[in-house]
């Protein structure tokens, strides 16, 4: 059914006032940019942005898109790097942002947030009463969207696990407009069918996750260390032995490669060794365990051929190296090259060293767009996941940035068959379906899209996400 | 002088920093106009310069969005602490002399009047300008004039010149300087520093006014420049084209910590009070100011400093910089009242009794927020001047 976009606002303002529904083309365009290297066309905008704030609320818009066809595409905080939140089909980009509660029950041990919470706001709360959230994800993040995509980065997985381990309940509407409560009240998860593990991850295709509840972790004591090597692939070999000497985890643990160390130490003024950097984060219950499963980190490294190795005590040194880490991304544009799309990928730990060594060279003796960029290679180490971010210039045309994203999402695409990944930080929908396709067959894509009929039979929520549409 | 810049060069500039944006989002976990909707903060906003720029947009949409900035440039620290390091602020003030100078758009209708009254009478308000010294009378004050020489000139600043609560600040600086016998003095003919004029667009204005106080400077043989307003010292420090051999510019808080520091202004009073402080956007992150204050502040006899959460670089604004002191935002953007609300609350989480500030556009702003909250009887605004005096 084709509504015009006024009819579509008529609507919305009845359901949640006036003031919640723009049309104008730069709140639009708000909600429909993305981290892709190109621009987004006029095409790609929503119609209408609507901003509910309850459950309620969003029930009556999905009945109402629902009974007319109307595509509805959830924004969280828009930080996706999958692009699950770019408008695929116009109609409604429905905002979770002011769905802002936020409840922290330490008599039960849990926390409770509208799904529009920002990751920094839930970890001041929290940090206030000493906890900690614990989902690694930038503090611009939406709980709502990190918990969809079942996401996390760092080793904090491998420790304190993903949201499904972590989250207790959730309330969900429905693409049909039905609100749900899934999970517990106690802190005992559900044995057996527990629903809420099929909406953490299943990226908003299947409902609008609108309440999170989700266990207390009191924060731990940690020290920080660093250590340099000769190169990146070092480091994945001292990371295969961290596992292997059976090594108190740290809850980070983050590499930067030798060419983005290079520029970083330069625009810090660090006289730090060449090659590549470690930087983890132990912990502990006491400072003198966490500084004790620091010292044990800092050991390995030594044993393994670092250069250098040590305890980041001085504040200012602790804050470069970590700055140097988080800065990784901006290198390319401190050359002159500000285009630059990210992959992940997540070998399987034996041939981590491999992995790292393919990807640091990468770009060379390429004869595709890919080998006009230049790339940086970091990521967080032990819990598999290793970015490479391929930088090119920005007055490249559009076609020219489209036909190298598509080379660069190839690649991903082979290096995870190749090397065993999975999505690990950013989930599947919608760019990387070819990838799901070829390495879980026809079969379980076959099921992912029977789910999304059974509880979305009009295909209104996050429509083109599951095909594969960018 | 600064060249006249051609609308080719802004549009040049603006697509050239705004193309390189990440997309992170990041800028707007620390704005205080972002709440709730991402089309509110530094992104929302950077996206519709760009693309207005792209698809020749120009709206009252796009104006109010770019005028709704404080400018406080927190976005800025964060942009260059994590992600990609673009000029924020910058973009903003350029986009701003776009819509104003080239697009008839700028500035929001109610500045309109503001920048008129600065033309024309050389402040804000529109208070005739041999008002402007009123606040001094009968303090025995000197004027800055040729046949006057003084060691420093007093730059008191339109809002202390004018509005009856700031001008608190002018007589309390005054007597201060005074109690430490120097040699200062005001200018009769000072007019706007231009600041908020440039702030809003207006590059013309501000050149002119700029232009007015040099010329006045040099008549009076200035070469030592102190104020309390930190958007004029900005200004002074950044804007102002004095070239290698200008004036030395100071906020008082550099002159009053160098007096106490040579035994020339001595604090013997005991205040027994807890206070905390709110660095001013222009003080602090524009300026990088953070230090001064804080070590005069405890160099009052028996005052406590509590920070706040959010301090120094972090500190969050009061909500007037930028223009909007004259102006409150469509009903759909952050009002200024909400910011500065959100600022008093978290002053009042610390459990001080005295809010301290460096400015008086904060002091003005956070006064009516406390009265706005019905706070008056837990927590006074203050400038660290009025402190200073109790202690003389």
């Amino acid at each position: 059914m084709n509504l015009n976009p006024e009819e579509i606002a008529h609507v919305l303002r009845k359901i949640v006032g006036d003031e919640y529904v723009f049309t104008d083309v730069f709140e639009r365009i708000a909600y429909a940019d993305t981290s892709l290297p190109y621009d987004v066309e006029e095409t790609d905008l929503p119609d209408v942005v609507v901003h509910p704030s309850d459950a309620r609320e969003i029930s009556e818009i999905l009945k109402y898109a629902n009974a007319n066809g109307i595509a509805v595409t959830t924004y969280g905080s828009g930080t996706s790097l999958i692009f699950g939140t770019k408008p695929k089909h116009r109609g409604i980009s429905l905002s979770t942002e002011r769905l802002k509660y936020f409840d922290i029950r330490e008599d039960h041990q849990w926390f409770e947030c509208g799904a529009g919470v920002k990751a920094g706001y839930a970890i001041d709360a929290l940090g206030k009463l000493g906890y900690f959230l614990p989902i690694q994800t930038q503090a611009g993040s939406s709980i709502g969207g990190a918990v969809s995509v079942n996401t996390i980065g760092h080793l904090t997985d491998n420790v304190f696990g993903r949201p499904v381990n972590n989250v207790l309940a959730l309330e969900v509407v429905l693409p049909t407009g039905e609100i749900i409560e899934t999970g517990s009240e106690c802190l005992r998860r559900s044995a057996g069918w527990d629903l809420a593990r099929i909406f953490i991850g299943s990226e908003g295709v299947l409902g609008i996750i609108t309440k999170v509840r989700m266990v207390l972790h009191p924060t731990p004591e940690t020290v920080d260390a660093v250590g340099f090597f000769k190169s990146t692939e070092e480091i994945g070999r001292v990371i295969g032995l961290m596992y292997e000497k059976k090594l108190p985890l740290p809850m980070d643990g983050e590499f930067v490669g030798e060419k983005a160390c290079k520029v970083g130490y330069e625009a810090y003024g660090l006289d730090f060794p060449e090659g590549a950097l470690a930087v983890t984060r132990s912990m502990g219950w006491t400072k003198e365990e966490a500084l004790r499963n620091a010292n044990l980190l800092v050991d390995l490294f030594k044993s393994a051929g670092a250069t250098d190795a040590f305890i980041l005590e001085d504040e200012t040194v602790r804050k470069q190296v970590w700055g140097v880490r988080e800065n990784a991304m901006r290198w390319g544009q401190e050359k002159g090259l500000k285009g630059y799309l990210a992959i992940e990928v997540n070998p399987v730990l034996p041939r981590l060293p491999e992995a790292m060594k393919e990807l640091v060279h990468i770009t060379e003796g390429r004869k595709d767009l890919i080998g006009e960029t230049s790339n940086y290679v970091y990521g967080h180490v032990g819990s598999d996941s290793l970015h490479c971010l391929f930088a090119f210039p920005y007055d490249w045309s559009t076609e020219k940035m489209k036909q190298v994203v598509d080379e660069i999402w190839n690649l991903e695409k082979d290096l995870q068959l190749k090397y065993g990944g999975v999505g690990g930080d950013w989930g599947w929908l919608p760019h990387r379906v070819p990838f799901y396709r070829e390495k879980y067959g026809e079969v379980s894509y076959g099921i992912i899209k029977k789910m999304k009929q059974l509880f979305d039979p009009n295909n209104i929520l996050n429509r083109g996400n599951v095909e594969g549409e960018v | 002088m600064e060249a006249l810049r051609t609308e080719e060069s802004i549009m040049e500039f603006l697509n050239n920093a705004l193309i390189s944006c990440e997309k992170c989002h990041l800028c707007n976990t620390v704005c205080p106009v972002c709440d709730p909707r991402v089309s509110q903060g530094p992104y929302g906003i950077n996206r519709s310069i760009y693309y207005g720029l792209k698809w020749n947009q120009f709206t009252e949409k796009l104006r109010d969005l770019v005028y709704s900035c404080t400018t406080c440039g927190k976005c800025v620290v964060k942009c260059k602490g994590v992600s990609r390091a673009l000029p924020l602020v910058e973009i903003i003030e350029n986009a701003r002399e776009l819509l104003l100078v080239e697009k008839m758009l700028g500035p929001m209708p109610e500045q309109r009047n503001v920048l008129k009254n600065m033309h024309v009478r050389g402040n804000p308000w529109g208070n005739a300008p041999h008002e402007r010294t009123d606040w001094a009378k009968g303090l025995d004050i000197s004027s800055a004039a040729s046949d006057t020489h003084v060691d420093v000139l007093y730059f008191v600043g339109c809002a202390s010149s004018y509005d009856p609560q700031a001008q608190k600040i002018a007589k309390n600086l005054s007597n201060i300087l005074k109690q430490a016998g120097v040699n200062f003095g005001i200018l009769e003919k000072e007019v706007c520093s231009g600041h908020e004029a440039r702030r809003m667009g207006e590059t013309g204005l501000f050149q002119f006014l700029s232009e007015a106080n040099m010329a006045l400077f040099e008549q009076a043989g200035i070469n030592h420049i102190v104020t309390g307003d930190p958007h004029s010292f900005y200004s002074f420090c950044n804007e102002y084209p004095f070239g290698n051999n200008g004036p030395k510019v100071q906020h008082y808080a550099h002159f009053l910590n160098e007096l106490i520091d040579k035994g020339q202004l001595k604090l013997v009073s005991n205040v027994s009070k807890k206070v905390t402080y709110h660095d001013p956007c222009y003080l602090g992150r524009r300026s990088d100011v953070y230090d001064e204050p804080r070590k005069l502040i405890k160099t009052i006899p028996g005052v406590e400093l509590v920070e706040m959460d959010k301090c120094r670089e972090d500190s969050d604004c009061c909500g007037m910089g930028g223009g909007r002191m004259w102006m409150e935002p469509p009903e759909t953007l952050v009002s200024s009242q909400a910011i500065a609300n959100n600022r008093v609350r978290q002053a009042l989480d610390t459990g001080a009794e005295i809010l301290l500030t460096a400015c008086p556009f904060c002091n003005i702003t956070l006064n009516d927020a406390v009265k706005t909250l019905q706070k008056e009887d837990v927590i006074q605004v203050m400038d660290i001047t009025e402190l200073i005096v109790s202690a003389l």
